[in-house]
């Protein structure tokens, strides 16, 4: 899963605390997103794309083949 | 004065389980201290009256009153990726813990049941009576529940550790 939350932020001028406040998550999830440690739930990322104003599918991608969320 | 000093501590309880505001960080951290100076001291008492059964009940109702004061804390903030390592790291801790556990679980089981130990004398010679297993002394079964317990408490310890670096808890920022 690729994401483009650090391109929406920096178009906002919007620091990940900013972020993390306005949607009600800790800083390091945001940080852990943008850098693809974490896959968000639906939930988030609907949240996250809203606070940008946009689609979800314009912030999230999902790339074939690519297997982000291991069992382990 | 020792009433007033009772009624102030009723209140202060009242207020910070019920009617207080919501709490900070620190007052709970606070508070986390208190408590295990006072269950500390009840240990001491427990030991030295040998009434075990009062530090039990002790445990159990600390462990609850702080359970009560965590739910007022306003400034822990749990999000899902916070859920998902608490999630996360439980459940693999109880997937190897169970498997530890069942194993001195069946050990204790055929103990108590007084299972023989069949000796090689006996299958030579079936007359001869098999050898019971040694009951286990309440001792070695205290020894070796503190030991589970360890051992619940190291891999807890250590899965949050593994599955917070994996979901990017130390990373670096560049901002």
């Amino acid at each position: 899963m690729k994401n483009k939350i650090k391109v929406y932020r920096a178009m906002q001028d919007l620091t990940q605390e900013d972020l993390a406040k306005a949607i009600g998550v800790t800083r390091q999830t945001i940080l852990a997103i943008e850098k693809g440690k974490y896959v968000p739930s639906l939930d988030l990322a609907f949240r996250i794309s809203r606070h940008f104003k946009v689609n979800i599918e314009e912030v999230f991608s999902y790339e074939e083949g690519v297997r982000t969320v291991d069992i382990d | 004065m020792p009433a007033e000093g009772g009624s102030c501590l009723y209140h202060g309880m009242c207020k910070i389980l019920t009617i207080g505001d919501a709490m900070k960080k620190n007052i709970f951290y606070l508070i986390i201290g208190f408590v295990a100076l006072a269950l500390f001291a009840i240990l001491w008492y427990s030991v030295e009256t040998f009434t075990p059964v009062l530090f039990m009940i002790a445990f159990v109702a600390g462990v609850v009153f702080l359970y009560l004061v965590y739910r007022r804390v306003e400034d822990f903030i749990e999000d899902e990726r916070s859920a998902r390592i608490t999630e996360k790291a439980a459940m693999r801790t109880l997937q190897v813990f169970w498997v530890c556990f069942c194993a001195f679980s069946i050990m204790a089981v055929m103990n108590l049941l007084y299972m023989p130990r069949f000796t090689r004398e006996f299958w030579l010679d079936r007359r001869t009576q098999p050898v019971p297993l040694e009951l286990m002394s309440l001792k070695t079964i205290g020894y070796v529940q503190l030991g589970f317990l360890c051992l619940m408490i190291f891999l807890y310890v250590g899965f949050r550790f593994y599955y917070a670096k994996k979901f990017g808890e130390w990373e670096s920022d560049e901002e």
